[in-house]
């Protein structure tokens, strides 16, 4: 008894500390955006509680001495990018997964190939990218040489997913469907996909975070019109305003939104066929 | 109607199915029995179009479909655990070949609702269209899964052991059922069973396959009274087989001799069956046409209307005799008790070096 009551503290302190590691960047951040604007800087103590910076990086502070955080395209080159390379990764993916249901000839030399992409040093992957684009007289571009990149890297995530999911599904379903007459096309459409659906929602929420936040490829290939992550970084080299954690404080908050979006999509299914069967559950033999 | 020739299947060089033909007719109902292993299940998959041959022809009333995809060939396929698309309700996997199949799908959807209502009534499941498939006990998916298939209208249906994952109360509902079911819609079923009561019980034809190899395809009458082969007595679970030799117009087996029942030469099994041998009593004498043997008592088994009684031969193997419970009571004897097994010696069925069958014994009853 005694040992397993000191046990539980032990855990329960483990457990505490490790949260508190984990959270408490992020809590620190979140008291230090709330700081007086705009002679605040980033350390406590707090002058004065305000939502100046908030105000700051959306746009309605009064101009003053702190420049505006260059970040409204980059924003906006970010998702776009995100979303592309979520689409083209999750599709090639899945693709690449279902090929691997049947063990075709050289495919374990084809998944170590794909797996590289997320092997290799991120850094060595952008630099050799920028010196082939030179090469060849291809520009540097995020929507050209970098998205490349991000589909490369997000790629395997996508597919290993996907791998795990097929590794658990019952293709003897598929074979229903078939011998039912429904050709493999449709069957794959109205069977296999909806059942493998929460699968291709993790490798989409993947492949999204994974290009959303992505750094040293982008560095590299991005050319001048630069990512959100770059251009925060490029903001580091100046000087550091609490406009930064606002920032900070509301991409977190609209990660967790689709996050959020992510978890209601997931439950969907499962609610959808709650609601049919309850009110029918009496006649069950 | 439909006719398979010469069908062989291999993976990765181990035979599955070895030169294989037989021809199907409509509107009856076939049993396929098989060891497992015996290749029984790929033999189904290469009729659905599920795996291709490597050589042979299959063909529906003429036209050839060997190489045809699964979803061409019009044929059901109702697998052995069920297969029922988890995401959907009864009725709308029941409705899924009806409006999703490449040829001739139904559009209309009150006609949709009008045969999926008729197949669930089919099989008994009438108003259990909306729940979801997760919400059925084994025998319903089962049902459900016959539903969908047979909505379609195939014109042979494909079953992988249909009874296989239901427990024996539900087994032996299902099998009238599915027979009922069969003889309404007038379709020819191929029902691929390991049981072998199953297949004598239900089928108008049987077949034996073992090793990828048909072995005998007759009526279950013929099938259990005069197995072709040695092997299809073994499966059919009634025979006690004796390997020996002839010698003088006898058959030897090890320290015991019976007399043949026909003159033959190259003999290598004796069959016996069941219900075809008794025990004697302490003070009765064996008849003059009768084949004895002595053998020490194991155990017996008692079933309600019969009692097997299991006995150990001098060379270790088993013996089984059958006794009906309705011609005599059941009788106890001690452990290792010695007794003498009788049988006429007309019932006896011989098998030659190649395991065929060499002599027909006429059909007797038991006792």
């Amino acid at each position: 008894m005694q040992d397993a009551k000191f046990l539980k503290i032990g855990l329960g302190t483990y457990t505490a500390l490790f949260i508190a590691f984990l959270y408490a960047p992020f809590v620190v951040m979140g008291i230090l955006s709330f700081q007086q604007g705009p002679e605040g800087g980033p350390q406590f103590p707090i002058i004065e509680w305000s939502t100046y910076w908030y105000q700051h990086v959306l746009g309605f502070a009064p101009p003053s001495r702190v420049a505006p955080l260059p970040i409204g395209e980059a924003l906006a080159r970010s998702i776009t990018l995100a979303v592309a390379t979520m689409i083209v990764s999750t599709v090639l993916g899945t693709l690449t997964a279902q090929a691997f249901r049947r063990h075709f000839k050289g495919s374990g030399f084809v998944f170590y190939l794909v797996v590289l992409g997320m092997m290799v040093p991120g850094v060595l992957l952008g630099l050799g990218m920028a010196l082939v684009a030179d090469q060849f007289g291809i520009p540097r571009t995020w929507w050209g040489t970098a998205f490349v990149l991000h589909v490369v890297y997000t790629y395997p995530f996508a597919f290993l997913v996907m791998l795990a999911i097929f590794n658990r599904f019952d293709g003897s379903v598929e074979e229903a469907a078939w011998a039912l007459g429904v050709p493999p096309g449709r069957t794959f459409r109205k069977i296999t996909f909806p059942i493998i659906f929460p699968g291709v929602l993790s490798a989409m929420l993947f492949a999204f975070t994974l290009s959303y936040d992505e750094f040293p490829r982008t560095l590299f290939t991005g050319g001048s019109e630069v990512t959100m992550p770059i251009a925060i970084y490029g903001t580091f080299a100046v000087e550091i305003h609490p406009n930064l954690f606002a920032f900070g404080v509301l991409t977190t908050v609209f990660s967790f939104a689709l996050l959020t979006v992510y978890g209601l999509l997931m439950m969907a299914s499962v609610r959808r066929a709650k609601v049919r069967i309850s009110g029918l559950q009496e006649e069950i033999e | 109607m439909m006719e398979v020739q010469g069908l062989s299947k291999a993976f990765s060089g181990a035979t599955a199915v070895d030169n294989f033909s037989l021809t199907i007719g409509q509107d009856e109902y076939l049993t396929l029995l098989g060891p497992s292993g015996s290749g029984k299940s790929t033999l189904l998959r290469l009729l659905a179009g599920l795996e291709a041959p490597d050589s042979g022809v299959i063909r529906l009333n003429g036209e050839d479909i060997t190489s045809l995809p699964a979803h061409m060939r019009h044929l059901g396929f109702v697998q052995q655990k069920y297969a029922l698309f988890p995401h959907l309700s009864v009725s709308d996997n029941v409705a899924f070949g009806l409006r999703f199949r490449a040829v001739d799908p139904v559009t209309d959807e009150a006609v949709v609702a009008r045969r999926v209502k008729e197949s669930l009534d089919l099989v008994g499941l009438t108003d259990l269209g909306a729940r979801m498939v997760g919400q059925l006990s084994g025998g319903q998916k089962q049902r459900v899964s016959l539903a969908r298939t047979l909505v379609t209208e195939p014109k042979v249906c494909l079953l992988d052991e249909p009874l296989g994952a239901l427990d024996a109360n539900l087994r032996e509902r299902m099998t009238v059922e599915l027979q009922k079911i069969r003889r309404a819609l007038g379709v020819t079923f191929m029902h691929v069973t390991g049981n072998e009561a199953e297949a004598i019980a239900m089928g108008d034809r049987m077949i034996v396959l073992d090793h990828g190899k048909l072995l005998q395809v007759a009526h279950p009458d013929v099938v259990f009274l005069t197995p072709a082969n040695v092997s299809v007595a073994r499966y059919i679970n009634a025979y006690n087989i004796l390997e020996g030799r002839s010698e003088d117009g006898r058959f030897v087996c090890g320290d015991a001799a019976f007399p043949l029942p026909a003159p033959a030469q190259d003999l290598r099994h004796y069959a016996i069956r069941f219900d075809s041998a008794r025990i004697l009593a302490e003070d009765e004498t064996a008849s003059e046409d009768s084949a004895c043997m002595t053998a020490r008592f194991i155990a017996s088994e008692f079933l309600g209307s019969q009692v097997t009684y299991i006995l150990r031969r001098s060379d270790g193997r088993t013996f089984e005799v059958v006794r009906h419970l309705s011609r005599e009571d059941p009788v106890v004897y001690d452990r290792d008790q010695q007794c003498t097994i009788c049988w006429n010696a007309s019932d006896g069925l011989l098998f030659d070096a190649s395991g065929n069958l060499v002599s027909a014994a006429p059909v007797r009853g038991a006792a």
